[in-house]
């Protein structure tokens, strides 16, 4: 209605003006800078004022032509779909749960989310990396005291437990946020209609099948394409895992690749067509949930 | 307003279910055990999972109360009797950490009040009027958020250096809000269209001014919103270090580099695990106190649909 | 509520006042009252002590002041690129790993300070750590402290085990072994000596002792030699000793090894079994690990000369094993404002009274006129024995690319399950080249 009054207005447009604004001004010349280097010869000399060379497109052909970068984003993408999926599997859960119980345990559990929501990451994983030690680890004595051959073991120094310890650390940071948004969801699902449903004989699969998820789909997938675009990006928590042990050729993520293509070997140029690279494959990972979301927004 | 009342009212009705619910044998058994039993197990079940979830942070905190030579045996102490706040003591005695907070707090309260402004308005952009752009801004606003931040920085540095804003808590605020706005819009989108108009313009024709109108009707309504998106960039300010080493010097550090340089510091020599844990939880507790405060409001924040896409 | 809130708001607004002020000062003419130069130290390494030193000295000789800024080891690298480059916000003297020289002395961070070489010390000048900071013969990095690595071994389990101290590399590559097989206090996963998976900086040794070397300067580049005879006699003994010696995990490193050679003492509460947390006769570490190192006496450790000795790694030759040098070098950024202050400093550092106040605090002075300075207990002893042989990284322009890649750490953690080392070594060879000579 207000909609229609005010199509040729210019308020739009200045309403937009400040976020606009200041998005162009932080990112706007880093974005542009980023592409002109990415078509340069750029390492540390460059970067003291030697005169960059021209070369087109040749760090994006070694990029692909190098088999170490198609590893590093096959193992991205596998860690980001997993990860993404557990956090919206558990997420999911505990907003039921919540749902489900009283008031005294709905908000105890809130507090424990929260506990773990608004813990800083460096302090984060500071606690994690201990409990996974594999000398004094808590871990390792837990299982070790039921009985398990955990004493000494570490879960590092193998890939695939690595990349274990590294998603429950991320699913333990993101889960909150997700039961929070989709627990705010459910709230829109009408205990009247639930409760006409279990008279009338649905099971709990078929309540959440057939009523609640199609009334929590939209939060569903912006809460999911953050996942997406949060899980792919990854970087502190894979980078300060893999400080305490590992191989890390064996554990690069794309986030800790363009790390340590850029401020590790100083090669700015490399670096930065990869970080080209992975906004181009984000973009194209996301593209169905963004298509959805567009859709639901002109629809709105 | 929302896709999903609409859904809600067409899609699913009871008359769905009836035909595609057939008796089931999980339904019997439901009826055959008191709801009474389902109720409690679901409860305990809740307070296991939230003990689980909230452990990491317990550990924390017991630990930032022993001495080291405890924390170093293979066996863990699971309860800080006999503990203290020595641990504390140590942490604070340099006295760099109330800097760090007081830098921290500074960056991420301007980050809080400018990018709320900026996205409040344009959320009000986008959910009040149609427009030529409309569609390329919001892709925008979600494409931005995809990129990748590890190799931004050097330029981003050169840009804060032309600009005069090295070393300065603006620099790094802008830098901040920029990252945060995208997301806040989005957010802070299903809130505005929430409010309506008609509202507002209804108590301006009681005599109120706009002004009046705006923080009398619109804003209580916008305030869960504002708050659920408000502790978004909060985290996201307090908890950035890479931007903050580049365009801060040494001797304005934040409190995640603060906590980062006391880590290494602490593994050069010997890493002491209590202090180390102290120091973590020093940068944890603004943050939970901050998160405790607004909890009611920031859940019924979400609730009232704020994520709701 | 709402007053807590303001005194946040206060203090919010304070500091970004605050900071707002401090902006970069305009540069005027030099060496007059109210100029200022800034040096970056890495870490804690420098006492404070030290730090008032330089500034008061500073002061005094050129009436300007000296503003120290304490950077992080972890992100050192970061400032170093970004700011270094930047006339207005870039260090006048820094301090920088002795690794990280070679790329940032190629890549033109540092001025050229040839002429004051003599003055600052010349040829008594820690050799090793000048080549670093040296570019085709011109010098850009000097020495600014060394540290090494020695042996800290437990005296009463290698009694247990019938083991003398060895005095040479082959006594103790057997001696561990033993140790480790003999296991005398029968605790579980117990090595003779404990050496991580990636822990290349300690294990190099072997390499080196066997006369063997990462790389080599030939005929215009640098050429990885891991495949050399020498090399690989050395790499066989590692296998050995990551076989039968150590039990550490293939992916450790070298943090806090030190907890692996002491005791954890009872709990305090009555009746407590006793807790060891014992899993090692003996390790190679940095020389003030020994601070950490000792019997528990309330919450801190005091060395205990009858179970504990510390002494250096023992070559074949009657010379200990060579060791990596730890430690940093020190120069004056190309782009600094105040080229003749920057190189005042520069005077102080090298002066005979910072460089003994350098040794008296446990720092290798970088001039070894000054060595005396350390002391002569047990550990000074074996910092000064061990260093004597000590040597560095290549100072290839491509080796912090090198590091950046962990490509020694995979080399190294790769060595107890090879079946074919010199494959291994070849293989490794290849990596180095290709980033050796990259600039």
């Amino acid at each position: 209605m207000t909609r229609e009054r005010s199509r040729r207005s210019l308020a739009p447009y200045l309403l937009l003006l400040p976020a606009i604004g200041i998005v162009l001004l932080a990112l706007g010349y880093p974005i542009f800078w980023q592409l002109l280097t990415s078509m340069q010869k750029f390492g540390l000399a460059q970067q003291f004022g030697q005169p960059p060379e021209w070369v087109w497109f040749a760090n994006y052909r070694t990029l692909f032509a190098d088999s170490t970068t198609w590893v590093v984003v096959g193992r991205s993408i596998v860690f980001c779909l997993v990860t993404a999926s557990v956090t919206m599997i558990v997420g999911v859960g505990l907003a039921l749960l919540m749902r489900a119980v009283g008031t005294v345990v709905r908000v105890i559990l809130q507090i424990a989310l929260l506990l773990a929501w608004a813990t800083p990451v460096v302090a984060a994983m500071t606690i994690w990396n201990w409990m996974f030690d594999w000398n004094r680890g808590l871990v390792n004595w837990l299982l070790s005291s039921f009985g398990l051959p955990f004493n000494g073991h570490n879960w590092l120094q193998n890939p695939l437990s690595f990349f274990f310890v590294a998603m429950i650390i991320v699913v333990w940071m993101s889960v909150p946020f997700v039961a929070f948004s989709i627990y705010a969801g459910l709230t829109q699902v009408s205990t009247e209609v639930l409760e006409a449903a279990q008279m009338d004989g649905a099971t709990p699969g078929q309540r959440l099948r057939l009523i609640i998820l199609p009334i929590i789909k939209p939060v569903l997938g912006i809460v999911m394409l953050l996942q997406i675009i949060w899980d792919l990006r990854v970087f502190t928590q894979i980078k300060l895992l893999q400080d305490r042990g590992s191989i890390a050729s064996q554990t690069d993520v794309l986030g800790t690749y363009i790390y340590q293509l850029g401020i590790g070997s100083s090669d700015f140029a490399m670096a930065s067509a990869m970080s080209i690279f992975v906004l181009i494959l984000t973009v194209l990972l996301s593209w169905p949930y963004v298509r959805n979301l567009l859709k639901e927004d002109e629809a709105a | 307003m929302s896709t999903t009342s609409k859904l809600s009212g067409t899609q699913i009705g009871p008359a769905s279910i009836e035909m595609t619910a057939p008796l089931s044998v999980v339904a019997q058994r439901g009826r055959s055990t008191p709801r009474r039993l389902t109720r409690a197990l679901l409860a305990v079940l809740g307070v296991i999972v939230a003990a689980v979830w909230a452990f990491p942070v317990y550990w924390m905190i017991n630990s930032s109360m022993l001495p080291s030579t405890v924390l170093e045996q293979k066996t863990p102490t699971l309860l800080p009797f006999g503990g203290s706040f020595k641990n504390f003591t140590a942490v604070l005695s340099s006295g760099t950490f109330v800097k760090s907070l007081g830098l921290s707090l500074s960056i991420a309260l301007i980050t809080v009040v400018v990018c709320l402004l900026f996205a409040f308005l344009a959320a009000l952009a986008i959910s009040r009027f149609r427009f030529k752009g409309r569609r390329s801004f919001v892709l925008a606003v979600l494409f931005i958020q995809m990129l990748p931040a590890e190799g931004l920085f050097i330029a981003q540095y050169k840009l804060m250096g032309t600009l005069g804003l090295l070393n300065s808590v603006i620099g790094v605020s802008i830098v901040y809000i920029a990252a945060v706005v995208p997301f806040t819009i989005w957010m802070l989108r299903g809130f505005v269209a929430g409010v309506p108009a008609d509202l507002e313009e209804a108590a301006m024709v009681d005599g109120l001014s706009r002004t009046q109108a705006f923080l009398r009707i619109t804003f209580p309504l916008l305030a869960p919103g504002l708050v659920a998106s408000g502790v978004y960039a909060f985290l996201q300010a307090w908890n950035e270090f890479t931007i903050a080493l580049v365009l801060l010097d040494s001797s304005h550090r934040t409190l995640p580099l603060w906590l980062r340089g006391f880590i290494q510091e602490s593994a050069n020599r010997a890493i002491n695990w209590g202090e180390v844990m102290a120091a973590s939880t020093l940068v944890a507790i603004p943050v939970i106190v901050f998160f405790l405060f607004v909890q009611g409001r920031m859940t019924s924040g979400m609730v009232s649909g704020a994520v709701k896409g | 509520m709402k007053r807590k809130f303001a005194g946040l708001t206060a203090v919010a607004v304070t500091s970004a006042l605050l900071l707002a002020g401090c902006s970069p000062s305009g540069s005027g003419s030099e060496g007059g009252e109210g100029d200022e130069i800034t040096m970056w130290v890495i870490g804690g390494d420098t006492p404070d002590a030290l730090r008032e030193y330089l500034k008061t000295e500073f002061n005094e000789k050129t009436g300007a002041t000296l503003k120290i800024e304490e950077q992080t080891w972890g992100d050192i690298i970061t400032n170093l690129t970004t700011k270094l480059p930047d006339a207005n916000n870039t260090p006048d003297v820094t301090e920088i790993g002795n690794t990280q020289s070679p790329t940032f002395t190629n890549a033109g961070a540092f001025l050229d300070i040839s002429d004051m070489y003599d003055e600052l010390g010349g040829d008594d000048l820690l050799q090793s750590f000048v080549e670093v900071g040296e570019v085709d013969g011109a010098n850009y990095t000097l020495p600014y402290y060394f540290g090494s690595r020695y042996v800290f071994a437990r005296k009463d389990v290698f009694a247990e085990a019938g083991v003398e101290q060895p005095k040479t590399l082959d006594e103790f590559n057997s001696a561990v072994a033993t140790i480790a097989e003999t296991n005398p206090r029968s605790i579980e996963n117990f090595s003779g000596f404990w050496l991580g998976g990636q822990d290349w900086r300690n294990g190099i040794s072997w390499i080196f002792a066997n006369g063997g070397d990462i790389a080599q300067y030939q005929d215009g580049e640098w050429v990885a030699t891991l495949d050399s005879p020498e090399s690989l006699t050395g790499l066989e003994q590692l296998q050995a000793i990551y076989q039968t010696a150590s039990k550490a995990p293939n992916d450790a490193k070298d943090e806090s090894i030190w907890t692996y050679v002491n005791d954890s003492d009872k709990r305090g509460e009555e009746g407590a079994e006793e807790q060891t947390s014992l899993g090692a006769a003996s390790i190679l570490a940095p020389g003030w690990a020994h601070w950490s190192i000792g019997d528990l006496d309330g919450e801190t450790r005091v060395w205990n000369d009858d179970k504990f000795a510390a002494y250096p790694l023992p070559g074949n030759d009657g010379k200990p094993a060579p060791v990596f040098a730890g430690g940093s070098n020190v120069g004056i950024s190309a782009k600094t404002q105040h080229p003749e202050l920057a190189k005042e400093l520069m005077r102080i550092i090298f002066s005979e009274e910072y460089q003994t106040m350098l040794g008296e605090n446990g720092l290798g002075p970088a001039n070894s006129k000054f060595t005396s300075s350390l002391g002569d207990d047990q550990f000074a002893k074996a910092l000064i024995d061990s260093a004597s042989n000590s040597k560095l990284t290549p100072a290839a322009p491509g080796w912090a690319a090198i590091e950046a890649k962990n490509i020694m750490e995979e080399f190294f953690s790769q060595i107890r399950d090879a079946k074919d080392l010199e494959a291994l070594a070849k293989d490794t060879n290849a990596k180095l080249d290709a980033l050796l000579n990259q600039k």
